[in-house]
């Protein structure tokens, strides 16, 4: 039995006053995938953020891949282990976010070549390698503007894996897109899941959580409200809150 | 509608069938017209006659001009300057002079003749039946100047075969051949006595016994300061005009700079210099006292000068165009000149008051002559085209003549006509001249009426069109071009109007022309100074908009500081600030370094909210994404967020450049010698603001103009990305 690659203990969020995360802990393992789901407000990207500090937590702790940062802390060690978490957590986002001012290619590379200091055409090489695989090599100098949004998010896919990230995490990958964009994402995300990536979905994509999924969390109120193996929790939930959540959504 | 493919072989209405029939028409007189001009038939627009050299009599009452159009003018100043025209050259005549017995007035020819006529047989016998008594011949090659001496025994000419001939005028023999030498060129001249002959050598003056040819004195100048080889005291440029004073001790010279000298003959010394013309010296003349000098130049210009001591004593302004000829008047009081704008005039020289004017021919300047013919055989042969163009129902030729009956009028056409305003002659006269050009306005207005009348318009639009949509897009982009057309045509108009008006005070081209250069020259400091000021703004203003940006207290202060203090003081007092008030707390700077640093720092500061805007509007999405890459907030600052920023802020930068460059105009108040500065110098001393304002206008114009189109092709380029 190996090591959790993703370890929370007690984390708590706050927005001023507004309580988002109470608490929760979470332990994911390698090539584990697990799906979050929940309703509007229940803090399910905050808690994703969180897991890379683009949000700083208020409480608790995050390990990841045996770095570990205490909340509420900071000064230089802080901010080095912070990017190095990131390092390790590629992420992936609801609205893309590709630089409009960079070619596909440009924005792949440009996160090895400044952070890691990787020789151009080594990071060309790999781009080039990673677009293939999400079927775009194509668009290689396509400005992000001339995409379509199924292929902006592979291209975003694309980006967040050239860093060799140990874990991915995404936050509703697929609500922005129109119904007929979401299955070329979806596909790539399960292909994804079977080479053995380890992984953090926010997603309403009820196939996919049920396909792939190793876990099913279903999030309300900032809390752990259900957390089971999908079959379990499609099929047979525990809590009425799930239920209600389930029969609003399926 | 139903003929809408047959028509494509030939125009269907009859409206297009007149169109044709008025556009050729139009074309096929033109030509004829050019033509018969080039052939020398009579039927030509009203233009003057250029003179090209005036003498007065000995007696005093008679004026005479050589003319372009190959007639000596003979005026009579006692009978109310009657006028004799003398016909024999087969050429333009380049020189008159008289002599003191008889009397006789000699002429000399581009068709290489020198005539001799007999005045008193000439002026009983009437206006026009003058015949010359004699003629001289030594070659068929034009000549250019001629000099006789006061009895008229001896005769020098020089001709454009480079050689000065001496003739002795009884015999009709030449005496003395020296040359050829392809610097001598423009001018020739006896002494009164007889003795020496002096020609132009380039920039200086050979002078020779004209009896036995023997090389005398040679007129070169000499620097002021032989050692440091400063200021030249000498001619720069080619000798263009030489006489001799009445006692022959001083020989004077004008030349293509501008300046005219007096020598000392006996010496072989520069005696005095005076400066002023604006253009090439045509003539010079002694009075009849040798106290003063007259000199005409290609400014439009006769000065008058105090011979001993070379000091200015007069100037006379008047002549349309390059003034060719003076001569002393008829009294102590009077000069004469003459111009190329076929006038010879008569001035007092105490108040320089014009008394007297006299046309060769009364018309258009002969520039005018000779646009009217160019635009009419141009017009003609592509108006033949493009009526060809028209029976094919081409598009081409409808939008082609639209544009040639649109836009060249105005230069062929209403531009001479507006020109006649200037002259200063009376209506009458003005219609008189003008008619032919107003009939013709007439005509060409009503045709280009013509052209855009609908009936004629649409079949032109779309001559092959298969579809509605086709015709009605065609339609929609001849609409535009035509549009285009006429703003453009206004514009012209405007430019014209604005140009007779402004020539009617006296807009002095010549001066315009002369010192265009040297008001330019100052246009590239103020590229320099625009373009380090700018330079110098677009640092500052990255760093302002981060220290507004920062969350520092102090950084913040610092920048919010600077924009406020900058934006709530004149960017004049900043100037001043920089260049006058900072020397006092020991700080010098050089102007040009004052006005980069006050430009800069201005600018920098309105920049700064540009930037700040500019940052401020790349969304939180794109920090977010570079941060979970693992990128530092200065990489993701450098690497993403910058160059977007950039992208927003080029059009407002862009218009700050362009207003920065007008407002670097200030910096001419503290002494930085750029354009303005130059333009204002200028006009203040030749009391020709208007000239140098307009010269420095137009420069900020045409070049906010230029700026402006870079800057839409480098917003294209920018928004590459964009495109959705
Ligand atoms: N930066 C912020 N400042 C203040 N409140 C915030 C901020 N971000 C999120 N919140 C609040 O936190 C709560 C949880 O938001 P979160 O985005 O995590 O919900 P979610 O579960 O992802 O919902 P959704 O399905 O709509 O994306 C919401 O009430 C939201 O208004
Ligand atoms: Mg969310």
């Amino acid at each position: 039995m190996s090591e959790p690659i993703i370890k929370v203990r007690g984390l708590h969020k706050y927005f001023g006053p507004l309580h988002v995360i109470k608490g929760v802990d979470l332990d994911v393992m390698p090539q584990e995938v697990v799906v979050i789901i929940g309703p509007s407000g229940a803090g399910k990207s905050t808690f994703l953020r969180c897991l890379n500090f683009l949000e700083e937590p208020s409480a608790g702790t995050v390990e990841i891949d045996g770095v570990e940062i205490k909340a509420r802390e900071s000064g230089r060690e802080h901010r080095r282990l912070i990017q190095e978490i990131r390092q390790k957590a590629g992420m992936v986002f609801q609205q893309f976010n590709l630089f409009p001012h960079m070619t596909v290619l440009g924005n792949i590379i440009e996160a090895p070549i400044t952070v890691k200091k990787m020789p151009r055409d080594q990071a060309i090489a790999k781009a080039e390698e990673l677009l293939e695989w999400v079927g775009l090599l194509h668009k290689r100098d396509e400005y992000p503007s001339r995409l379509s949004g199924g292929q902006q998010q592979r291209v975003a896919i694309a980006r967040a894996l050239a860093m060799d990230p140990k874990i991915m995490l995404f936050d509703e990958p697929t609500s922005a897109l129109d119904p007929e964009l979401i299955g070329e994402v979806v596909e790539v995300m399960e292909r994804l899941a079977n080479e053995g990536m380890t992984m953090v979905v926010v997603t309403h994509e009820i196939h996919f959580a049920r396909d792939v999924a190793d876990r099913v969390i279903f999030m309300d109120e900032g809390v752990w409200a259900e957390m089971a193996p999908p079959e379990q929790i499609f099929t047979n939930p525990k809590e009425e809150r799930t239920r209600q959540f389930l029969a609003h959504i399926l | 509608m139903s003929t809408l493919r047959s028509s494509t072989l030939h125009p269907g209405s009859r409206a297009m069938r007149l169109l044709c029939l008025l556009v050729a028409l139009t074309a096929g007189l033109s030509l004829l017209y050019a033509v018969q001009y080039y052939l020398g038939s009579p039927l030509r627009l009203a233009v003057t006659s250029e003179i090209h050299d005036l003498a007065l009599s000995p007696t005093h009452h008679l004026v005479a001009a050589a003319a372009q159009d190959g007639m000596v003018r003979l005026w009579d100043m006692d009978a109310d300057w009657k006028m004799y025209t003398l016909t024999g050259h087969t050429g333009p005549v380049t020189s008159v002079a008289f002599d003191a017995s008889g009397p006789t007035l000699f002429s000399a020819g581009s068709d290489g003749k020198v005539y001799l006529w007999d005045i008193p047989t000439i002026l009983p016998a009437g206006p026009s039946n003058a015949q010359p008594v004699k003629a001289l011949e030594a070659s068929t090659s034009p000549l250019r100047d001629l000099s006789l001496t006061p009895d008229g025994s001896l005769l020098a000419t020089l001709g454009d075969d480079h050689i000065i001939r001496v003739w002795d005028v009884e015999t009709g023999e030449v005496i003395q051949t020296i040359g050829p030498n392809e610097h001598t060129r423009h001018a020739v001249a006896l002494s009164p006595d007889g003795t020496l002959v002096a020609a132009d050598d380039a920039n200086h003056i050979q002078m020779w016994d004209a009896h036995s040819g023997e090389p005398r004195q040679r007129l070169e100048g000499q620097w002021e300061n032989e050692e440091e080889q400063e200021n030249w005291l000498g001619h720069e440029k080619e000798v263009t005009a030489l006489a001799f004073s009445p006692d022959g001790a001083y020989l004077a010279s004008g030349s293509a700079e501008g300046t005219t000298l007096i020598w000392d003959v006996e010496q072989g010394q520069l005696a005095w210099e005076t400066k002023g013309h604006l253009g090439a010296v045509s003539e010079v003349a002694f009075d009849a006292s040798g106290e003063y000098l007259i000199s005409s130049g290609g400014d439009n210009m006769v000065r008058r000068w105090k011979v001993t001591g070379g000091k200015f004593a007069g100037l006379f302004k008047g002549h349309l165009g390059s003034v060719s000829g003076v001569a002393a008047g008829p009294d102590e009081n009077t000069i004469l000149s003459s111009g190329v704008d076929g006038s010879v005039r008569l001035w007092e020289v105490v108040n320089n008051q014009e008394l007297h004017l006299e046309w060769t021919k009364l018309g258009l300047m002969p520039i005018w002559g000779k646009v009217f013919v160019i635009w009419m055989l141009g017009s003609g042969l592509l108006g033949l085209l493009l009526a060809w163009g028209l029976w094919r129902v081409r598009t081409w030729s409808y939008l082609g003549s639209l544009a040639m009956y649109t836009i060249g009028p105005l230069f062929a056409v209403v531009l001479p006509m507006l020109e006649t305003i200037a002259y200063p002659i009376t209506w009458s006269t003005r219609l008189h001249i003008a008619w032919p050009l107003a009939c013709l306005f007439v005509w060409y207005y009503f045709l280009v009426l013509y052209l855009r009348n609908d009936a004629i318009a649409i079949p032109y639009q779309a001559p092959d069109a298969e579809s509605l949509a086709q015709r009605l897009m065609a339609a929609q982009q001849t609409r535009n071009i035509r549009q285009g057309l006429f703003v453009l045509a206004t514009w012209f108009l405007i430019f014209i109007l604005l140009f007779s008006v402004l020539r009617r005070f006296g807009l002095d081209i010549a001066f315009m022309r002369k010192w265009l250069p040297f008001i330019m020259g100052g246009a590239g400091l103020t590229m320099f100074v625009s373009a380090m000021a700018i330079l110098l703004a677009t640092v500052l203003a990255l760093v302002g908009a981060l220290g507004r940006l920062a969350k520092n207290p102090v950084i913040n202060g610092i920048s919010g500081f600077y924009v406020s203090l900058i934006r709530g003081t004149p960017l004049l007092v900043q100037i001043f600030i920089w260049f006058l008030a900072l020397p006092q707390i020991g700080i010098t700077l050089k102007p040009v370094t004052a006005g980069i640093l006050a430009l800069g720092v201005n600018y920098g500061a309105y920049m700064t909210e540009i930037f700040r805007a500019g940052i401020q509007a790349i969304g939180i999405g794109q920090y977010e994404a570079a941060h979970a890459l693992g990128m530092s907030s200065s990489q993701t600052f450098r690497r993403i967020v910058l160059p977007q920023a950039f992208r927003i802020v080029i059009p407002p930068i862009g218009n700050e450049f362009i207003a920065m460059m007008k407002d670097s105009a200030l910096v001419s108040m503290i002494t930085v010698q750029e354009l303005t500065f130059r333009a204002q110098k200028l006009g203040r001393q030749n009391f020709r603001n208007l000239e140098t304002f307009l010269i420095a206008a137009a420069f900020y114009w045409i070049l906010t103009i230029v700026f402006q189109f870079f800057q839409s092709k480098l917003e294209a380029y920018m928004a590459r990305g964009e495109r959705r």
